[in-house]
């Protein structure tokens, strides 16, 4: 199945259909380049790419004719919100789950089912060499992060588990192998399944990366929040920002969305300020309190979601400004304010800058290419990861083969992110760890 | 019956060998030629025998075939595994076992039936009597006493790769060359091998053997060209058994019910009641000291050549694990031996110092050697210049088995010599060579390993190396091998063939007669009484199901369905480890088939990898260069390999049409 969208506002993906061959899993990827592109390409291939393009098409009765591109609109299979209008087309295979593929996946399969001619493959290539290239840098770059260090650790306590494990299975009847090695598996284990999950609920970086940062613009009427949102076209970071416009009016509404916001632009019109800068902290706070959600609801001004636009600087003598400036900069209790005009565009940049390294702490690891694919293909892997694990402690005082089977399976799948684990690695682990030796 | 076949056997049998090597030795060429008489080479010559190609198995010692060099024992966690699969295709050493086991044990019993290791300590005697007969009644099979002075080799046949052709080989005395199209080099440790004892040094592979294969390490090394590294391992003092105090150790009893190693077999020649016990004790704070106090005095342990990490010398597991307790077990050496083989306790150090040592042992405080401990060092061809039939890559017709391609255990060597020996075979009859698979055994895991990464210490088996652990087990070795090892690979007799073929059929007829018992859980619940079933109440669940559950057996589900399930007695235990292992074996089978698919990829063997026009990092060309990795599979196993660089391989061989399948 291919879908291809037209480039529109909105449009991040489209999405291309392929060949479906005779493999039991239906694989899914985004084919073209990731980020914002003007048209992207999904390739589905599979069982189940009939049903996909039944369920995300709208095609209830018959599919078109294989090779025919209709303009359909592509919907959520399960909510049926629409995502985006784009051209789908099929290509005939031979005929459940449907999973990201890995790595070059796609052409392997191909390749193995017989499907793919030499010119195909070197046409392919290119964009397989793309995807596969640019996921290598990426997680390259992603391994560097804090991210990375985080799953590194994952793998290097679970290769641990897993040597233990396996060094009481090969080695335990012939040699000294300490009494409660598994017992102390068995509490590793349990920890490192509390955190994975801990941090595939934690969803909200991810996520911010995937769907962009909630920004929520806030003030009072004719503050400017209007100008800002014109004047600022330039996004401040990668994905897609959008600021909900929130008139005072409806302050209950207004408060909730700012409660669900990642980050909440406050802005005042500076000529409402005290004249005297000593009294402009205290202006502020009351001013925040009664457009924040109480600090009960977790937000207090001096929470981190939360930055101060000193509008209409322009109509501010500069020394009053200035002096103003001084009074607020690091001011305990307040979060950090700019002056600028939208009108002049004086400050504009400074702004920019604050704005961008907030959403920068608020996405986690900045990232220069978009991590879409890889985000999705990590949450797959940490959530059987965590499964896997599941089975060791199911079958750990029934048959450890198949609680190693567990450890190993879950290993197997984080090692998807951070590099394949070979047995030599484990038998490293277990020579390092014990003293094997007839 | 066969006790008694085999005591009367005993007194002609090697007579008969020397009859057959000396007045009947006419012939000049064979079908295949394979040197050396140890685990590697009797399971070589046995298989190509079998095949149907005229074998020659020449040996330096007719009376050392069958020999158990080191330790008296076979099978074990991992090792056990082999030992059923290379019964599976026919081979020697479970059968042998069987007849000489004196010690049954299945061990890892509470770990479950995959990893189960089935062991047998031996009778040296009969395990070489066995073998030794074996051979003899093997028809096409001829056995030679000699020493193999030079590989005879001319220009490759320029329809198949590689730069020579093994023609056949030339004896030490021997004027005139034997020729062949196969040869099997099975040499062991006596390729290039020294002796280490002490601060003395000589040359030789095992002691009070003669030494060997100047000529043959010659021809490896210059003519063909081979890579050869040093390996070292090395074997205890055997004690006499009178001067040890047993009840200062712990006794080990064996398995009350010997379970046979070989599918042929229901009972070993040993009876339950006959069994010998081990015995189990440890070292102490002075043995600790009388190594470090002779470390000056131990040329072998102050050498590079790397041994193995996991059956290391007393001397290296002490400086290696200060301070600490290691175990030793005391093994009988056979019914009628008076020595004990003190496993655990390899040491090189000189002769007075061992006898200190093992005196600061409480059981051992009197003891007395026979023969001392002795290090041994030797070259192995980096068995990455090897194919998946063994062959190797530059030279035609030239299979490597057992040490000689750096791994250790009997049970390696055993299931290299058979596998080689079925691709000389194979070559002889001019029939293509075969692989086994990863996914389908452990001789397939073990070759793989091998041919795809290289050894950098000396090779053992473990489960833990197998990806498919769950499927490769010790139960189902003669379901995996034995209808392929008849029907295509052409190593198995058709006695066992058939034999495997009915218990198949029975197998999927009980599964099926099990599937076709369903009931709801509460019906189960009331048939089998208390029982603890997870499902809801209206679940339906069939008896394959059922028999997943830890407290289900199949008795009890027979004596529930007696008309449908009692016929199937039989094979209640191979049922209950199916029923377990199969929700799991199923699901593997999608990553087991992509492993397949890209074994059968394969890579040509002269590909020139560092100036290959394609997108690869100098890192992953050099890492290719070096292995040269048979298949797309191997190479993908590679550290350092890249998902980009596999696909980036793909393309380049595909384009060029260089691909071909196995």
């Amino acid at each position: 199945i291919f879908f291809v969208h037209r480039a529109s506002p909105s449009a991040r993906g489209l999405c291309i259909p392929t060949r479906a061959v005779c493999d039991a899993e239906t694989i899914f990827a985004l084919s073209s380049g990731h980020g914002r592109c003007g048209v992207a390409v999904v390739r589905v291939s599979g069982p189940a790419s009939s049903m996909v393009l039944r369920n995300m098409a709208g095609l209830t009765q018959a599919l078109p004719p294989p090779r025919t591109a209709l303009l359909r609109r592509i919907t959520d299979p399960k909510s049926k919100e629409l995502l985006d209008r784009g051209l789908v087309l099929w290509f005939k295979g031979s005929l459940e789950g449907v999973r990201p593929a890995e790595a070059g996946e796609f052409t392997r399969r191909a390749f193995h089912a017989g499907k793919l001619g030499l010119t195909e493959v070197e046409g392919l290539g290119d964009l397989i060499h793309a995807e596969t290239e640019a996921q290598r840098r990426q997680a390259l770059r992603q391994m560097d992060g804090e991210l990375g260090r985080l799953y590194q650790d994952w793998s290097y306590r679970l290769k641990r588990c897993l040597a233990h494990v396996e060094a009481f299975i090969d080695f335990s009847e012939d040699e000294l192998i300490e009494d409660g090695v598994l017992n102390q598996v068995d509490s590793s284990v349990r920890q490192l399944e509390t955190e994975i999950e801990r941090h595939l609920k934690d969803e909200r970086r991810g996520e911010r990366l995937r769907t962009g940062v909630q920004v929520v613009i806030a003030g009072a009427t004719n503050a400017g929040k209007s100008s800002l949102l014109n004047t600022h076209r330039v996004p401040p970071s990668r994905g897609t920002t959008r600021r909900p416009l929130v008139e005072r009016e409806g302050v209950r509404r207004a408060r909730q969305r700012v409660e669900q916001a990642d980050l909440t632009l406050v802005v005042v019109d500076s000529t409402q300020l005290p004249p005297d800068p000593q009294l402009v902290a205290a202006f502020l706070q009351q001013h925040l309190s009664t457009v924040l959600p109480s600090p009960e609801a977790g937000m207090t001004a001096a929470s981190d979601k939360v930055l101060l636009v000193l509008n209409k600087s322009d109509l501010v003598p500069e020394e009053q400004r200035e002096r103003t400036e001084g009074e607020l900069r690091e001011r305990p209790g307040l979060p950090p304010a700019c002056f600028l005009s939208c009108s002049t565009s004086t400050g504009l940049e400074d702004f920019l800058t604050v704005l961008q390294s907030r959403v920068k702490t608020l996405c986690g690891d900045p990232l220069s290419g978009a991590p879409s694919l890889t985000q999705a293909r990590h949450r797959a892997h940490l959530q059987q990861s965590v499964q896997a694990l599941n089975q060791y402690h199911q079958y750990r005082d029934q048959d450890l083969a198949l609680a190693a089977e567990g450890v190993r399976l879950a290993l197997t799948h984080l090692g998807r992110i951070t590099g394949r684990v070979g047995a030599e690695e484990i038998l490293d682990i277990i020579f390092r760890d014990f003293c094997i030796g007839k | 019956m066969l006790a008694q076949k085999l005591h009367l056997l005993r007194h002609n049998v090697l007579s008969f060998v020397s009859s057959r090597t000396g007045s009947d030795f006419t012939r000049r060429q064979y079908d295949v030629i394979v040197v050396g008489g140890g685990h590697a080479g009797t399971e070589a010559a046995a298989a190509a025998a079998r095949l149907g190609a005229e074998t020659l198995l020449i040996t330096q010692k007719i009376m050392t075939i069958g020999a158990l060099s080191c330790n008296p024992s076979l099978g074990g966690v991992g090792k056990g595994q082999l030992v059923r699969e290379v019964d599976a295709l026919d081979g020697l050493c479970g059968r042998a076992g069987d007849a000489a086991g004196v010690h049954f044990s299945i061990l890892n019993r509470s770990k479950g039936p995959a990893v189960w290791g089935p062991r047998a300590q031996l009778d040296r005697e009969r395990y070489r009597q066995f073998i030794q007969s074996e051979l003899l009644s093997t028809p096409r099979l001829t056995v030679l006493e000699g020493s193999v002075d030079e590989l005879l080799v001319s220009q490759p046949n320029p329809e198949e790769p590689g730069h020579h052709r093994v023609t056949g080989i030339r004896l030490v005395d021997g004027s005139h060359p034997i020729l062949s199209s196969s040869v099997v080099l099975t040499t062991g440790t006596f390729l290039s091998g020294s002796l280490f004892m002490g601060q003395t040094t000589s040359p030789g592979g095992r002691m009070g053997d003669a030494q060997s294969c100047a000529g043959l390490s010659y021809t490896l090394k210059e003519t063909l060209g081979l890579r050869v590294g040093r390996l070292r391992t090395g074997t205890p003092p055997r004690i006499v058994k009178e001067s040890v105090d047993l009840s200062l150790a712990q006794l080990q009893a064996p398995d009350k019910q010997p379970t046979p190693f070989s599918f042929l077999n229901t009972h070993t020649r040993c009876k339950p009641e006959e069994q010998l016990p081990c015995y189990l004790t440890h070292t102490t704070p002075g043995v600790e000291r009388v190594v470090r106090e002779s470390v000056h005095l131990n040329c072998h342990i102050q050498q590079d050549a790397k041994g193995p990490r996991y059956c290391p010398s007393i001397e290296s597991r002490v400086l290696r694990f200060p301070g600490r307790r290691h175990q030793v077990w005391l093994e009988p050496e056979g019914l009628t031996s008076d020595l004990l083989y003190p496993q655990g306790l390899s040491m090189t150090m000189p002769p007075e110092l061992q006898l200190r040592l093992l005196r600061e042992i409480p059981a051992l405080h009197r003891a007395e050697i026979r023969t001392p401990g002795y290090g041994v060092q030797y070259d192995f061809v980096c068995p990455t210049q090897l194919t998946p039939s063994l062959q190797v890559k530059s030279t035609q017709g030239l299979f490597l088995a057992g040490q000689i391609n750096g791994t250790t255990g009997y049970e390696e060597a055993a299931a290299q010599g058979l596998w080689a020996g079925v691709n000389a075979g194979r070559t002889a009859l001019s029939l293509p060579p075969m692989a086994l698979s990863r996914t389908q055994s452990y001789i397939g895991v073990l070759i793989d390993d091998l041919v795809g990464r290289g050894v950098t210490e000396p090779y053992r088996m473990f489960t833990s190396r197998a990806e498919f652990r769950t499927y490769l087990r010790p139960d189902n070795a003669d379901l995996r091998l034995t209808p392929r090892g008849f029907e295509e690979v052409g190593c198995v007799t058709l006695r066992r063939y058939k034999k495997a073929v009915s218990v198949r059929d029975g197998l999927q007829e009980a599964l099926m007669a099990l599937q076709s018992v369903a009931l709801s859980s509460t019906r189960w619940r009331e048939k089998l009484g208390n029982i603890s079933l997870s499902e809801n109440k209206s679940t339906t669940l069939n008896g394959l199901d059922l028999l997943q559950y830890k407290d289900v057996s199949f008795e009890m589900l027979a004596s529930a369905f007696p008309e449908c399930l009692s016929q199937y007695f039989e094979y209640s235990q191979r049922l209950k480890i199916e029923a377990v292992y199969r929700p799991h074996c199923e699901k593997q089978s999608r990553e087991m088939e992509r492993i397949r698919s890209e074994e059968s990829l394969s890579l040509p063997s002269d590909m020139d990898y560092l100036s290959l026009p394609v997108s690869l990092s100098q890192e992953v060309r050099e890492i290719l260069d070096r292995v040269r990795p048979n298949t797309l599979g191997a190479a993908t196993r590679l550290p350092g390999m890249t998902p980009a660089g596999i696909i980036h391989l793909l393309n380049y061989v595909l384009r060029t049409g260089f691909m071909h399948m196995l």
